[in-house]
């Protein structure tokens, strides 16, 4: 979720097919509201407003400095993780 | 279908999801459902089918909104709503008329085993008791002395006044365990 966030500032709907695109997990994608309520209490995300060119102003959603920080952390912890199981399964193979 | 239809269609989603959000903290319960409102909205102007095809997709894959707040805090049912004493003993007393009605509405209020939305419903229901008395006591002063089919009506229903109250409310707790 914050990793699509890296990119930029998206608005509800546009994060959330994206999302769902991506992740075979998401079956019903109103649950990703939530998570980003969550998100944001833990001042990970932040939301504003912003114009649409088609219809309403639209909620962005954001990463903040801590999201950003929180995001750098878990990407290199998963790398040790995949390095971890990366090293295991070819030891089996070989 | 008409636009009416579809619309429809998203208000009861709607208002299935602010059901199911009664147990949210009203902030989050408000912006939950602004939030899945704008994502329909973008949705519906992204789908390529018209009509009700589009809501339905749209709402379809939104998911159940009861796996919505499921997602955001699980309703604690269990621990938030529980069937003690306080809750029988207020059915119980609803039944009995006037005295026990006064205390039963109390004892309705103080409970946390009921939203508000049923307190209101079972509060209004034992109201509702009151007004064969009310009834009662006008006929009564235009008629004396003799007592008429019409007044013991009026009596049986003041007697039994408090049972739909106590039954709605007795119905809605089993309903949550």
């Amino acid at each position: 979720m914050l990793a699509l966030l890296r990119g930029g500032p998206r608005y509800g709907f546009e994060l959330v097919r994206e999302l769902s695109e991506v992740d075979g997990l998401v079956t019903s994608e109103g649950t990703i509201y939530p998570l980003l309520t969550r998100l944001r209490k833990e001042q990970l995300v932040t939301t504003f407003w912003r114009e649409s060119e088609s219809g309403p102003p639209r909620r962005y959603y954001e990463l903040t400095d801590a999201g950003r920080e929180a995001l750098d952390d878990f990407a290199k912890e998963w790398a040790r993780f995949r390095d971890s199981v990366d090293a295991i399964l070819t030891k089996e193979e070989g | 279908m008409t636009t009416t239809q579809t619309d429809r269609l998203v208000d009861d989603y709607l208002s299935r999801l602010e059901e199911a959000a009664a147990h949210l903290q009203r902030s989050r319960r408000v912006e939950l459902i602004a939030e899945i409102r704008e994502h329909i909205e973008a949705a519906l102007r992204e789908e390529e089918a018209g009509g009700e095809v589009a809501v339905r997709n749209v709402l379809e894959r939104l998911g159940p909104p009861e796996e919505i707040v499921e997602a955001a805090e699980p309703a604690p049912e269990a621990e938030q709503r529980p069937r003690g004493k306080l809750e029988v003993g207020a059915m119980v007393t609803l039944v009995v008329p006037f005295i026990g009605w006064l205390f039963g509405i109390a004892m309705v209020l103080i409970s946390k085993a009921w939203s508000n939305r049923e307190k209101t419903i079972g509060t209004a229901l034992a109201l509702l008791a009151a007004a064969p008395f009310a009834a009662l006591a006008i006929v009564d002063s235009s008629s004396e002395g003799t007592t008429s089919t019409f007044e013991v009506l009026l009596f049986a229903l003041w007697v039994i006044g408090g049972l739909p109250s106590a039954l709605y409310l007795g119905l809605r707790l089993r309903r949550a365990d």
